[in-house]
């Protein structure tokens, strides 16, 4: 068992931790006084898993198979597990995304219980053909509703104009058409290969203990060691020119969105420097602590929405910037102009180490919730870290580290740039 | 927790926080809402939210913020029935955190208080360069309401509701009057807040009596005059009104249903309009989630609310263009078969554990908890802790659970859906 509190800069994130001989790993971070408990339950399987080879069988999967099947979880031999819940008061969720599929949890009472229902419902797949046609129906509606999210509909372009076959091109829901062509064989499959416990990660946080999360894997069949299916996976990283340069479409919106997206290199597994470098360069270039964006606010070029991010997934890896304006084409122009200046002549120390002292503070913050802190250590353990090395990885991390990630980064060579517009009456 | 009158119409509630690793203060000012000033309150919280006269620079503020390790500082303006609440709230490490020893408590307290009671001011009115930006910036979330469809539908329905009443009058304000919106006209509505207000101050894991200090401190001297929290309304029953939008490239149909109890009279506990609605839309295990979306596969989306102070109930949903009026059917259908129908103890036990779990999760969070009591604050209760609010809801029967949901009279369809032939056109892949 691993107590990560090694320091008193990382002891506010503490959990602790044990991989069981199955190889699930289970993570608790016990919190004295809380009233409830967080259950987290995921596995490293989500969109972008479109191929594997399952004991020498080559498996092709639809998109929206992670999602489907995130759906179907929900629904046991015993029923549905939201009715389950429903008796000892919890709430339950489930989503998807690019890279796992997570179950979740939230109660005050019956916590074994609880535990027992999130982890049998993942640990028992039941698939069948009338419940399959079902949920089709309900995802077609919830693909339907993302198809006019203006946001949602702009990071997918994004996506489709940097990558040529990267499955981040096709929605995490997948389409209509696609999710038609699951069958209950094609999720045992997927079951077998992605829901195995050296698979996936238990994290629990609030009034519970270790102890009491590795009774309940036991309870579940989920401690002792067991014979795996042999799984294999590779998703390539691209090269080369970017597919598609520039994307234009309409959408019942009052003003054009825009988007832009630079292909980056996908991160290096273990490479934690970068990955935090590359979540702090979009505060560092136009957040709210910048002139850039003071620049940005007060002409109204953007509205508060404008906003960078870094979308990360196996053989990808993108940050991309996204918001409204009336001349999106003056504002991209703009934020180049500013990158190649940062480029020349460095990042302000002083943004430097306030958006630092920023992230410490949000994951300070983020731990003090059942929810989030279950999250955050499920998250970093899929990752091969703890919490603990994450902020001593910010802790270290300098302008020069900043500087040196940006003399390669968000070149315009490898950007993608997408404009809806408002849909006029002959559209 | 604890309750103290501070001035007339000036209140501090302490609640606990040791376990957490971050304080909190916030601080709420509910005053009457006018439809003259709705356009005026909403830029003057944007206004406010750019800095104060000890920190004027939006810019400076942010860094400011982010020094004192990412606090978190937000100004918002709320409804409360026909009253508007301006609140300001600050959240932080706690000073046993910093990694300097800094008093980072004090700091808060400063920075909250002086966004609401020292707003940076030129020549006697709001900075004129602060106002343009902020009522240009204004006008762009008023445009862009359209692009969140789920919302724009309620917003849409919220309109023919309420029409000309009170509890209508627009949060955002009114995109046509952003021109009226001047430093002085923002000044005056300023002052009337201050003059008007019941102020309530609530501080989590932070020294209260040095809050409530700092609070007098900065009240000395403003001009006082607080106004009795706004009745309770209802609109009037009406026949059905039914209206339809049709948007160019649309591909998913919204349907928001609007009633109304017509008086706002023996208006329900909020303990069995919370049962009533946790039945009917409010969770997983609801009527309309599992026999309209769960059952019948028709809508992704499905949920009901009430809001108690204006006598109005809600069911949004997301659903195919050509099924609205059958989703619309089968809702109208859930809604009348606990009115009617049978609904068993354990239909009402299942949903009642869950909405007594998230009473008992609430003293997880420090804004959760704030909420709760606040919420009894504008409803005028005495304050009670969730644990009793565990005790009413459990004694919410099936009887006044139907009671509830009769009182009821669907009002307002409001459908935005596609126009023919342009259903989901417009992905880059048809261009």
């Amino acid at each position: 068992m691993r107590n990560n509190t090694a320091n008193p800069a990382s002891s506010a994130v503490g959990c602790q931790s044990v991989t069981l001989p199955s190889g699930l790993r289970v993570i608790c971070r016990t919190m004295p006084g809380y009233s409830s408990v967080h259950g987290f339950y995921a596995a490293d399987f989500g969109s972008v898993h479109r191929q594997f080879t399952l004991d020498g069988r080559t498996v092709t999967l639809p998109a929206g198979t992670a999602h489907f099947m995130e759906h179907k979880m929900c629904e046991t031999a015993a029923g549905d597990t939201f009715a389950l819940y429903a008796k000892t008061g919890a709430s339950a969720n489930a989503f998807t995304g690019y890279d796992r599929t997570c179950y979740v949890f939230s109660a005050t009472e019956k916590i074994d219980e609880n535990l027992d229902i999130l982890l049998g419902q993942v640990g028992k797949p039941w698939f069948t053909k009338a419940s399959i046609a079902k949920e089709q129906g309900i995802i077609a509606q919830e693909i339907k509703m993302y198809d006019d999210s203006p946001d949602w509909r702009l990071l997918n372009a994004l996506f489709r104009g940097l990558y040529r076959a990267h499955p981040l091109r096709e929605d995490i829901a997948g389409t209509v058409q696609s999710i038609a062509e699951i069958t209950p064989p094609l999720l045992y499959d997927c079951a077998k290969a992605f829901y195995a416990p050296e698979n996936m990660v238990l994290s629990v946080a609030g009034k519970i203990t270790l102890g009491q999360a590795v009774e309940a894997c036991k309870r579940n069949g989920l401690y002792r060691a067991r014979k795996n299916h042999a799984v294999a996976w590779d998703i390539p990283a691209e090269t080369g020119a970017i597919p598609q340069r520039e994307q234009h479409f309409t959408m019942p919106v009052n003003r054009p969105c825009f988007g832009v997206a630079y292909r980056e290199p996908p991160l290096e597994k273990g490479d934690l420097k970068r990955e935090l470098l590359l979540a702090m360069l979009s505060d560092l270039i136009c957040g709210g602590l910048t002139e850039f964006y003071r620049k940005l606010y007060d002409t109204s070029l953007v509205n508060p929405g404008f906003s960078g991010d870094c979308v990360t997934a196996p053989g990808a890896c993108c940050v991309a910037f996204t918001g409204e304006s009336e001349q999106p084409r003056q504002v991209v122009a703009l934020l180049q102009q500013e990158i190649e200046r940062l480029r020349r002549d460095g990042i302000d120390p002083e943004i430097f180490r306030l958006v630092k002292n920023q992230m410490y503070g949000e994951t300070l913050g983020s731990m003090e919730q059942p929810d989030e802190a279950a999250e955050d250590a499920a998250d970093a353990c899929l990752k091969g870290r703890t919490l603990a090395e994450e902020i001593e990885a910010l802790a270290a991390l300098t302008v020069q580290d900043a500087d040196a990630l940006l003399r390669t980064a968000l070149r315009e060579e490898t950007r993608a740039y997408v404009q809806i517009d408002p849909a006029e009456d002959g559209d | 927790m604890e309750r103290k009158q501070l001035a007339p119409g000036v209140h501090i509630t302490t609640l606990e926080a040791d376990k957490f690793n971050r304080c909190r203060i916030a601080i709420h000012l509910r005053f009457p809402a006018r439809r003259d000033t709705a356009t005026l309150d909403a830029v003057l919280t944007q206004v406010l939210e750019r800095g104060y006269a000890a920190c004027p620079d939006m810019t400076a503020l942010s860094r400011k913020l982010a020094g004192l390790y990412g606090a978190d500082l937000g100004v918002e303006l709320s409804g409360a029935g026909i009253d508007r609440v301006l609140s300001a709230d600050i959240c932080g490490i706690k000073d046993a955190y910093a990694l300097a020893g800094e008093n980072l408590t004090d700091a808060y307290a400063d920075i909250v208080f002086g966004t609401v009671f020292e707003p940076y001011l030129v020549d006697g009115v709001f900075d004129a360069e602060a106002v343009r930006i902020e009522t240009e910036t204004q006008s762009l979330r008023l445009q862009a309401e359209l692009n969140a469809k789920r919302l724009y539908c309620v917003r849409q329905a919220r309109r023919k509701f309420y029409g000309d009443s009170p509890a209508g009058i627009e949060l955002g304000g009114y995109p046509d009057e952003l021109s009226a919106v001047t430093p002085e006209a923002l000044k005056a509505e300023y002052d009337r807040i201050l003059r008007q207000s019941r102020i309530d101050v609530m501080v989590q894991g932070t020294d209260a009596e040095r809050v409530a200090e700092k609070l007098l401190r900065r009240l000395d001297g403003v001009p006082r005059d607080p106004q009795e929290p706004g009745a309770l309304v209802a609109m009037p029953r009406t026949p059905l009104r039914r209206y339809t939008e049709k948007l160019p490239g649309l591909t998913q149909a919204k349907l928001c249903m609007l009633f109304t109890t017509g008086s706002a009279d023996n208006v329900p506990t909020v303990s069995a309009l919370r049962v009533a609605m946790n039945l009917l839309g409010g969770a997983s295990t609801s009527r309309l989630f599992m026999n309209v979306r769960e059952k019948q596969s028709l809508c992704y989306y499905c949920g009901a609310a009430a809001h108690r102070a204006t006598g109005a109930m809600m069911i949004d949903s997301g659903v195919e263009p050509g099924k609205v009026m059958q989703a619309e059917a089968a809702m109208l259908a859930e809604w009348e078969g606990l009115k009617k129908g049978p609904i068993t103890q354990e239909e009402m036990d299942d949903c009642r554990s869950g909405l007594l779990s998230g009473m008992d999760a609430l003293e997880d969070s420090l804004s959760a908890l704030e909420g709760w009591y606040y919420g009894q604050i504008l409803r005028g209760e005495p304050l009670y802790p969730p644990a009793y609010g565990k005790v009413l809801t459990s004694a919410v029967t099936i009887d006044e659970v139907r009671r509830v949901l009769e009182q009821y009279s669907y009002s307002v369809g409001y459908v935005v859906t596609a126009r023919p032939g342009t259903e989901g056109k417009g992905t880059p892949d048809e261009e």
